[in-house]
């Protein structure tokens, strides 16, 4: 064994003067904890980076309307697997630091479930929910409370491209069969692009495509999954032959909103699938396709119902909120027509409030509002509304993601997936209470 | 054969360096290639900005350092007196064994703990289970370096009349002060590095040590691929490593593999 | 010396009770679980329910496809990386002008946190942007997609663990070498051995024990990988790099089962225990070579 070497002087000196650096940089850290300690009340909300950077627009009217409170936006990460983790994390160590959280429409059941949600009817009111479009409705009351007010009514929507075809597809086939033409023609490298990462926004695509084939992931009154049967088997094999026939690129199994995003507006496809916000991106991007998109519900098999996935975010009231009054209150202002109207008017986002699609001045600066309400009145798709729902779309996502990268195929991915959603909710349910 | 290896440990390091000072158009083939320090003043003034995370990892690096140094040192100084014995035998199984240890298989119980000790999002805290993952490495490194000592010298000491905190004080600690040196390296690099443990204590994004802080950023693109940002926080991230590295190699050596072998 | 030994154990107290609490209590905590539901369906609250969970668990197809796929990321990680690591100890170990400088640069890629390098590994792995792709498309092949491939991006994985942890093991065995009396090597060299005879009838038996230190190391820490693969790959594509520590995670982070994940975080913890009691047996066969 080597003897140790001594420690030199300089080292010694080097290791006292970044001890005393340290101590430095905590210095101004502890003083601004102090500092703010005053007497105005803090209120704060966690929300996904680009709704922060929205909404934030927005806040020096708050703090002129409500002196005495402080509202506080803290910058999650954007990524709903992301902002999931943190926002479970966060409650799981009790002595939440929030508030407010921003909450995706698919774990309202897990988190009122969990017992960290405070409902909002006692400060709210009863009824809040009736001055807006019946589509932004569902997926906020559970067992009779009101659990969160939605910020935007998003729905799944179809870009396409006004460069290349008079008129958008409605149906599966209309699509395929358009995107053959201008693949072949040399017009396009791409058809249609879509989210085909192993996370949530497959789960997304999944039950819009389902649903495009006269099928269910859910069935409510059975409390089951119908991953097996004809309709759901002919979805899956649909996007399947996307990828084999090239109308889709492979490489769609690791896209998620922005990879996609980005593709399109490079010009590079016909078709995307996304949320309302991607418009306002692509246009302001300065891309090639710029002033040659539209917006257009997304495609189903002939003869099927239109309906897109409901993607909404809103804010929840959490339990142990030390100021429920207040953050109710800013829940009131956050979700209220004059931010929506904002960020209708900003970032493309579908309102929810009726009255905001039928004001005129709003319509002419938000061109996506008739589109939006369309998709809304279509009866968009809730994911399923269950406690479950994070494992069963985990199990979703593992199968549907094999299936795009070849792995297996439709028939053997989605009975697997079958199988295993029957096993999870045998062995959650069958435990004892 | 030397510049193969470094091209191999260095490369990665060095695209890193590249692909922070390029714009995002470049890097996705559709611009110039200009240099450009637009990406690290993105991460520097980011919400949350990433001199936070780096203020934080150091804080309770430094916090754990000398936590463990402190905890370590008498118990290694106990524990080498009981080397023969059946005590020291059975201690010095379980520090090895606890050395190996992959921490991950602990973080639901921590978690636990965390909750209901209120301990969650304080930085300070962190620092106790941090300590305990050092602990093993640093007293086995500190009880082969207090072995190698000569026993004679305590004994001099001793009938010098010098009292225990003055033994301890001006004949051992100098003495073993490679051997802190080494120790409070690994320590503070382990610290540094952790990652499943500030996963689930930290959630508050100011509170955020490095690690967790570059994987959220992972998660955290806002309508396009930051590359470059992501690059250039890797940059930023692994600056202080790299000095630390370059001037104190020896020890870190020296250090792993004391406490490994002679423990 | 009775006094004397309470002195040291008072000494050692408040070392072995923070281990205590750190490592032994989350442990007994796991295992009690483990026997329990815990689930938003009994409202996180612990109901007994025997031994459900490890039924569950071996009825669980993922995981032992996840148990599969830590062996064999261990198995080919760890392999590749003493193979490497001995090679580079070799080399370290060779004197020369700059040997300091050149073992604190192979070093560095060691002391990073995992986490800042991962996402380094995303970029260079990118399809089609990355640098690695760049290379193929520059000789005229078309992109691959390293992290979008299920059959082969758990090799992508192994590559930045190799790339990450070889410095480690290189380091161990380095300090191996040098433990080697130069005389014995002389004497060998004196016999007309050529370095391949030397190599073999001398240096590998002596490093013995430091190879398999090594090896106990990072067989322990590979099969409890989960920085880097929550980083690089969130265990895509369809689920083909997800760890057993992963899982764990998942299930009782994200899907809020307690439970279940005290239990596959007990049997990963079962499943480290074997080369530990492989370990202690060859140790109480083998004579001891050092003392």
């Amino acid at each position: 064994m080597p003897p140790l070497p001594p420690v030199p002087r300089f080292l010694r000196r080097l290791l006292t003067v970044l001890a005393a650096a340290l101590l430095l940089l905590l210095l101004p850290a502890a003083a601004r904890e102090a500092s703010s300690a005053s007497a105005e009340i803090t209120v704060r909300v966690l929300l996904p980076a680009p709704f922060h950077d929205a909404t934030t627009r927005e806040l020096p009217q708050f703090h002129r309307d409500h002196p005495g409170v402080n509202l506080e936006l803290v910058r999650g990460p954007l990524d709903t697997d992301a902002i999931q983790d943190l926002a479970i994390g966060s409650l799981l160590l009790g002595d939440t630091p929030f508030d407010i959280m921003m909450m995706d429409v698919s774990w309202m059941p897990l988190f009122t479930a969990a017992g960290w949600l405070s409902p909002l009817e006692p400060y709210l009111g009863a009824g809040m929910l009736a001055a807006m479009e019946p589509g932004a409705r569902p997926g906020n009351s559970f067992d009779g409370h009101l659990w969160r007010m939605p910020y935007s009514g998003d729905t799944g929507l179809l870009f396409w491209r006004t460069d290349l075809m008079p008129l958008p597809p409605r149906t599966t086939d209309e699509l395929v069969r358009i995107s053959r033409d201008l693949q072949r023609s040399g017009r396009v490298r791409w058809g249609y692009l879509w989210q085909g990462r192993q996370y949530e926004g497959l789960s997304c695509v999944m039950l819009e495509v389902i649903h495009a084939f006269g099928g269910r992931w859910w069935n409510p009154a059975s409390g089951r999954t119908e991953l097996d049967r004809p309709s759901a088997l002919q979805a899956a094999r649909w996007l399947e032959d996307l990828v084999k026939e090239g109308i889709t690129p492979p490489s769609v199994a690791g896209f998620a909103e922005n990879e996609a995003l980005q593709q399109f507006a490079a010009g590079e496809a016909a078709f995307l699938r996304n949320w309302p916000y991607a418009w306002k991106v692509i246009e302001n991007g300065g891309g090639p396709v710029v002033g040659h998109v539209g917006v257009a519900p997304v495609v189903v098999a002939p003869g099927q119902e239109a309906g897109g996935t409901l993607g909404t975010w809103g804010f929840s009231l959490l339990r142990g909120s030390a100021h429920p009054r207040e953050a109710a209150e800013a829940i009131r202002w956050l979700t209220g027509p004059e931010m929506q109207r904002s960020l209708a008017l900003n970032e493309g986002y579908a309102p929810t409030w009726t009255a905001l699609y039928e004001d005129e001045a709003l319509q002419k600066g938000a061109p996506l509002l008739a589109v939006q309400r369309q998709a809304l009145a279509a009866g968009p798709l809730l994911r399923p509304p269950t406690p479950l729902y994070a494992q069963l779309s985990d199990v979703m996502q593992r199968q549907a993601n094999a299936m795009i990268t070849g792995q297996s195929d439709a028939v053997s991915a989605m009975s697997a997936a079958q199988a295993r959603s029957d096993a999870l909710i045998r062995a959650m349910t069958g435990t004892p209470r | 054969m030397r510049a193969l290896v470094l091209l191999w440990s260095l490369g990665p390091l060095l695209w890193q360096l590249r692909t922070s000072l390029l714009p995002p158009d470049a890097l996705v083939g559709q611009g110039p290639t200009a240099w450009t320090l637009e990406n690290y003043r993105l991460v520097l003034s980011g919400d949350p900005p990433l001199w936070a995370s780096l203020r934080n990892s150091g804080l309770v690096g430094l916090g754990t350092t000398l936590l463990t140094l402190s905890l370590a040192l008498p118990c290694a100084y106990a524990l080498q007196r009981h080397r023969a014995g059946l005590l020291g035998w059975g201690v010095g199984a379980v520090l090895l064994a606890a050395s190996l240890f992959p921490t991950v298989l602990l973080f639901l119980g921590l978690l636990e703990m965390a909750r209901s000790l209120h301990l969650a999002n304080s930085l300070t805290a962190l620092c106790l289970p941090y300590t305990a993952l050092a602990l093993p490495l640093a007293i086995l490194i500190l009880r082969a370096a207090i072995a190698a000592l000569p026993p004679e010298l305590e004994d001099a000491a001793r009938l010098e009349g010098l009292a225990l905190g003055q033994r301890l004080r001006s004949v051992l600690l100098p003495l073993l002060a490679p051997a802190l040196a080494s120790t409070a390296i690994l320590t503070f690099l382990a610290s540094w590095n952790e990652y499943p443990i500030a996963l689930t204590w930290i959630s508050r994004v100011d509170r955020l040590t490095l690690p967790t802080a570059m994987a959220r950023l992972a998660g955290s693109s806002v309508f396009t691929v930051p590359y470059g940002a992501f690059a250039a926080a890797t940059v930023l991230g692994s600056l202080p490593l790299l000095l630390l590295v370059l001037v104190a190699q020896r020890w870190i050596i020296s250090g792993l593999t004391q406490g490994a072998v002679k423990g | 010396m009775i006094p004397l030994l309470a002195v040291d154990l008072l000494l050692m107290l408040p070392a072995l009770l923070l281990l205590g609490v750190v490592f032994l209590l989350p442990l007994l905590r796991d295992a009690w679980l483990s026997l329990h539901a815990s689930t938003v369906v009994t409202g996180l609250m612990a109901v007994p329910n025997g031994a459900a969970n490890w039924w569950r668990l071996f009825d669980d197809a993922r995981f032992r496809q996840d148990a599969f796929q830590t062996v064999r990321f261990t198995g080919v990680s760890v392999a590749l990386e003493l193979v490497l690591g001995l090679g580079l100890a070799l080399l370290l170990h060779r004197p020369g002008r700059g040997r300091a400088l050149l073992r604190a640069l192979v070093l560095l890629p060691w002391a990073l946190p995992t986490t800042v390098m991962a996402l380094g590994w995303r970029w260079i792995l990118n399809d089609p942007h990355g640098p690695l792709n760049g290379l193929l498309q520059a000789v005229g092949l078309p992109t691959f997609g390293f992290l979008t491939t299920p059959s082969t991006t758990w090799l992508a994985v192994v590559v930045a663990d190799v790339w990450k942890t070889t410095p480690f093991v290189a380091l161990l065995l380095l300090a191996g070498l040098q433990s080697i009396p130069v005389d014995l090597v002389e004497a060998l060299q004196l016999e007309g051995a050529g370095r391949l005879t030397i190599l073999r009838r001398l240096t590998l038996p002596l490093l013995a024990p430091w190879i398999a230190l090594a090896l106990l190391f990072r067989i322990a820490q590979s099969l409890g990988v989960f920085d880097l693969i929550q980083v690089l790959t969130g265990g895509g594509p369809a689920g083909s790099t997800e760890s057993l520590a992963m899982y764990a995670y998942r299930q009782s982070l994200r899907f809020l089962d307690f439970g279940y994940g005290a239990t596959v975080l007990m049997a990963t913890f079962l499943l480290l225990l074997l080369p530990g009691v492989i370990w202690l047996l060859l140790q109480n066969r083998l004579p001891r070579r050092t003392a």
